[in-house]
């Protein structure tokens, strides 16, 4: 028996074509340039998997992976239940509603090349508000164009600027499904807030903070224009996250050959940890 | 002393010839096919042989299971596997694609190559996912 209607696939192709043209079209390109060894010119000489041998252990690499782990873990760490905090203190009705969502709103509409210079004029030691604020007010020793961990605080700074709000929309969005009934038990129960937290909004909020995981994860794991723009990578290596020491390595170096193998092991650490991530939270889901 | 000379020269060039001195800058003939040489040499892809047929199983394998799933089994044989995950067949070339890669990347960072090892270990984690998962 059929009863599904198979025309709707034909809605699908061009979406289909597109992804073929902006997704596989280039990393088929990708895999065929890793395994080759190029000087230019569209002649290429087969090196097999040797780039991929140099790459896997390389101490530049790893020092770069741990780096980016280091990142995206630090972020998360912040920007979930940070976001998670501010959702629950955030206002249910009322005037100040659209004034909070909108306030929440505005870094993200910000793009991330001006989110980058913005930053770097801020911090700026001499110059910047915030750098002449901690050097000469607070008398803090604050540079992060000289100190690597000043260049880690800003960029972990700026990151939790301009994307908590994507977490506190999202919690928001989930707490507000919550019908008044829950908290009514919760009250005749004599819950604690805690409880309230743990046992009503948390489940409700879970498919919402899935997806929040999930999109900073992929986002700041993949990350670019905000570290090249504000600290370039630098002072030295210390700020130079996977996707800025790809570039350097197939633009700056022109090396293609070990790029394309190492954008094709980043793109295997990104889909592994994406797809973990999906199929662990969607787990319960499903039974 | 001249035919000497003369001699002398013509057996070193003779000598050099021998040693494929002669064929300096003159186009190798074609030997027939390789598996590594350029596919289309004047199109932009970098294609060879070997990675093209790597995309062609690739494609190949998603192709059977979307027919095997479109007409023989319609709900992909889903069930719940031995990692508590519920999986069609989709899902099961996904998983050992996935962890085909990552034996592949494992062996060529921790031991290197050859890489006749991992493809064994890579055909046994295809047939488990396929049975267990």
């Amino acid at each position: 028996m059929k009863t599904e209607n198979q025309r709707a696939w034909f809605f699908v192709l061009p979406v289909l074509l597109l992804v073929a043209f902006n997704a596989l079209i280039p990393i088929m390109t990708v895999v065929n340039y890793s395994v080759q060894e190029t000087f230019g010119n569209n002649v290429f000489f087969w090196q097999g998997l040797d780039w991929f041998e140099q790459i896997l252990r390389s101490d530049r690499f790893h020092a770069a992976l741990g780096r980016q782990f280091m990142f995206t873990g630090l972020i998360l760490a912040i920007e979930i239940p940070l976001g998670i905090i501010v959702a629950l203190s955030m206002p249910r009705k009322g005037f100040w509603v659209p004034v909070c969502l909108v306030t929440m709103a505005l870094p993200m509409l910000i793009p991330w090349n001006v989110v980058g210079s913005m930053w770097n004029i801020f911090t700026l030691p001499k110059i910047g508000l915030l750098g002449y604020f901690m050097n000469d007010v607070l008398g803090v020793n604050y540079d992060m164009t000289q100190q690597p961990i000043s260049a880690w605080v800003t960029i972990i700074i700026m990151d939790v600027w301009h994307w908590t709000s994507l977490v506190v929309l999202l919690s928001y969005a989930g707490l507000v499904s919550i019908p008044d009934a829950y908290y009514q038990a919760a009250k005749i129960d004599g819950a604690s807030p805690w409880k309230v937290f743990r046992y009503i909004q948390l489940p409700k909020m879970k498919t919402v903070l899935t997806i929040a995981v999930l999109l900073r994860f992929m986002d700041s794991f993949n990350i670019y224009t905000e570290p090249f723009v504000l600290t370039g990578g630098g002072p030295g290596n210390s700020t130079t996250l996977l996707s800025i020491d790809l570039v350097k390595i197939a633009l700056g170096q022109f090396d293609l050959g070990p790029a394309a193998a190492m954008s094709l092991i980043y793109f295997a650490i990104t889909l592994l940890v994406s797809w973990l991530f999906y199929t662990l939270m969607t787990k319960d889901d499903a039974q | 002393m001249r035919y000497a000379l003369t001699l002398l020269a013509l057996f070193f060039a003779n000598a050099a010839m021998a040693q494929g001195w002669g064929n300096v800058a003159k186009k190798e003939e074609e030997t027939g096919f390789s598996w590594t040489a350029p596919l289309w040499p004047s199109f932009w892809m970098a294609w060879t042989p070997a990675t093209f047929a790597l995309f062609c199983g690739i494609f190949g394998a998603i192709a059977v299971i979307g027919v095997l799933e479109g007409f023989k089994y319609r709900d992909g044989i889903e069930r719940r596997g031995i990692l508590g995950l519920t999986t069609t067949l989709g899902d099961r070339l996904f998983i050992s694609l996935l962890g085909t890669a990552y034996i592949f990347l494992a062996w060529l960072g921790l031991v290197g190559q050859p890489l006749w090892w991992p493809l064994g270990l890579s055909i046994a984690w295809g047939i488990f996912c396929f049975r267990k998962v």
